[in-house]
């Protein structure tokens, strides 16, 4: 037996508990650590599971959000969720592979498992969710937001838009350079001091500039 | 000559005349501001010239140099706000010459000026109300200014003061040289990126004295009699050894580096002098 067809029958090992699993999976167990291991920590998890299962059952928008979660998430396919369907009578629809009206009282051990993978694979897609930035917010990057300001005066009179343009480069040096003083020793005053007059610098150009192009 | 070809001639006459005109006209305008009042002035090419007026109005006097702009000057009913506004008419093929406009505003006593333009040269001398001044890359001038408060911003214009005595100054100057000559009041600030900064006078009368830039230098030229407590200061330009003999100070704010800060009183310390650069050479030398 090699792992995959080990994997295939791993479900019925941890539901009966590895009492009647037959010999050649238990020697395959055996020989092969990492197959080994998973049902160690399979076992484990479905010993503890119940422990952390609330007393009444989940709503079934519960369930159904995990199931819309994992879809969505490229997780599992909304039409095939072989561990899943244990949990109910399945089989009523492509997308309907968790029955969940028709679920039982109890959790199986296999149940308690992917549920409480499930929960736990939710609160690590949820935490590491970084949301994508929209691609019409360009102007939130400073360089960029420089640029268009730049543009904006330029526009009126280049010969001024040049002055614009070199003052922005030296101001963001100053601004560059004041931080790294700042960085190298937070309490060092004059440091801090310069560091606001870079900001302010900055705000300057930008009140300058924005009530220029408004003439 | 026919009637039409002299009606033609003489039509072309007119519309030549009208543009002679227009082309360095130079109209007076008169306001009615009370004291206490704040004039603005905006404009973009061309010239401001402000100075003290003997009348009780302001009277401004705008040159345009064609018929694409005009000099709009209006105040409110009340005498408490008045306007000087460059309008450009028609930009369509204009040439920086064509948009000029030239002012030449006298100020009555106690009357607050704004003033705001991107290429023209500002020059004002002798008001004795509070000045704002703002220009992209025109001169700026002021002379003989006293007791009140000045507030200058630049890109890249240069600055120039000289006479400014007990006023409370601040520039802020991203590109443009600041020269200070006899310039002394209870605050007297200067902030720049990468202007250089001159001062030349005798920081007279006590008051709080800030020169800061990025890169440019800070020269300080100052009389042996000046009653200083000064400090200098630059994260990685050099300080060079004052050529007047300050007393150092035994204690101070500022950690001594060997090179890169000073600090130092003259006589009683009574104007605090700070000079303080990133990498901008500091230098401070007895005034010839």
């Amino acid at each position: 037996m090699n792992c995959e067809q080990f994997q295939e029958i791993l479900p019925h090992i941890i539901d009966d508990g590895g009492q009647d699993g037959d010999a050649e999976a238990r020697t395959h167990a055996d020989a092969c650590p990492a197959c080994g291991d998973l049902v160690r920590d399979l076992r484990h998890i479905a010993e503890q599971a119940p422990l952390l299962l609330p007393m009444h059952d989940p709503s079934p928008r519960v369930w159904s959000n995990i199931q819309q979660s994992l879809i969505s998430e490229g997780l599992i396919r909304g039409d095939r969720t072989p561990g899943l369907a244990s949990t109910g009578s399945a089989n009523t629809g492509p997308a309907s592979v968790i029955a969940l009206p028709q679920r039982p009282r109890a959790w199986t051990p296999l149940g308690s498992i992917m549920a409480t993978a499930a929960v736990l694979l939710l609160g690590v897609l949820l935490f590491n969710y970084r949301p994508k930035p929209a691609a019409g917010l360009k102007a939130s990057d400073p360089a960029s937001a420089d640029e268009q300001l730049i543009r904006q005066v330029s526009s009126k009179d280049p010969s001024v838009g040049k002055a614009y343009e070199e003052s922005m480069k030296q101001v963001n040096s100053y601004i560059a350079d004041a931080e790294k003083a700042v960085k190298n020793d937070g309490n060092d005053s004059v440091a801090n001091e310069q560091l606001m007059d870079a900001y302010q610098q900055k705000a300057m150009l930008y009140e300058m500039a924005t009530a220029r192009s408004q003439e | 000559m026919t009637n039409l070809t002299r009606t033609a001639y003489m039509a072309a006459l007119l519309v030549v005349g009208a543009n002679l005109a227009a082309a360095g006209a130079t109209r007076q305008s008169r306001l009615n501001l009370g004291p206490g009042a704040v004039l603005t002035v905006v404009t973009s090419g061309g010239s401001v010239s402000l100075h003290p007026g003997t009348e009780q109005q302001v009277i401004v006097n705008s040159t345009t140099h064609s018929d694409r702009v005009e000099a709009d000057v209006h105040a409110t009913p009340d005498g408490k706000r008045g306007e000087v506004v460059t309008h450009v008419l028609s930009q369509q093929g204009a040439s920086a010459d064509d948009l000029r406009v030239d002012y030449d505003i006298a100020v009555p006593p106690g009357i607050s000026v704004t003033l705001s333009t991107a290429t023209a040269p500002i020059t004002v001398q002798g008001v004795s109300g509070d000045i704002s001044i703002s220009s992209d890359t025109g001169q700026i001038t002021v002379r003989q200014i006293s007791k009140s408060h000045l507030h200058v911003r630049g890109v890249t214009a240069p600055v120039t003061l000289t006479d400014v005595i007990g006023t409370h100054v601040d520039i802020t100057s991203t590109g443009g040289a600041v020269q200070l000559t006899q310039v002394s009041g209870p605050t007297v600030e200067v902030r720049t990126a990468s202007g250089r900064i001159t001062y030349n006078g005798d920081f007279a009368g006590g008051g709080h004295y800030l020169l800061s830039t990025h890169d440019a230098p800070i020269d300080v030229f100052m009389p042996a009699f000046a009653s200083v407590d000064l400090t200098a200061r630059s994260s990685t330009g050099a300080v060079d050894p004052p050529e007047l003999p300050l007393e150092k100070k035994e204690h101070t704010n500022v950690l001594p580096a060997p090179g890169r800060s000073f600090t130092g009183t003259s006589h009683s310390g009574s104007a605090s002098v700070e000079l303080h650069s990133y990498s901008g050479r500091i230098r401070i030398k007895k005034q010839p």
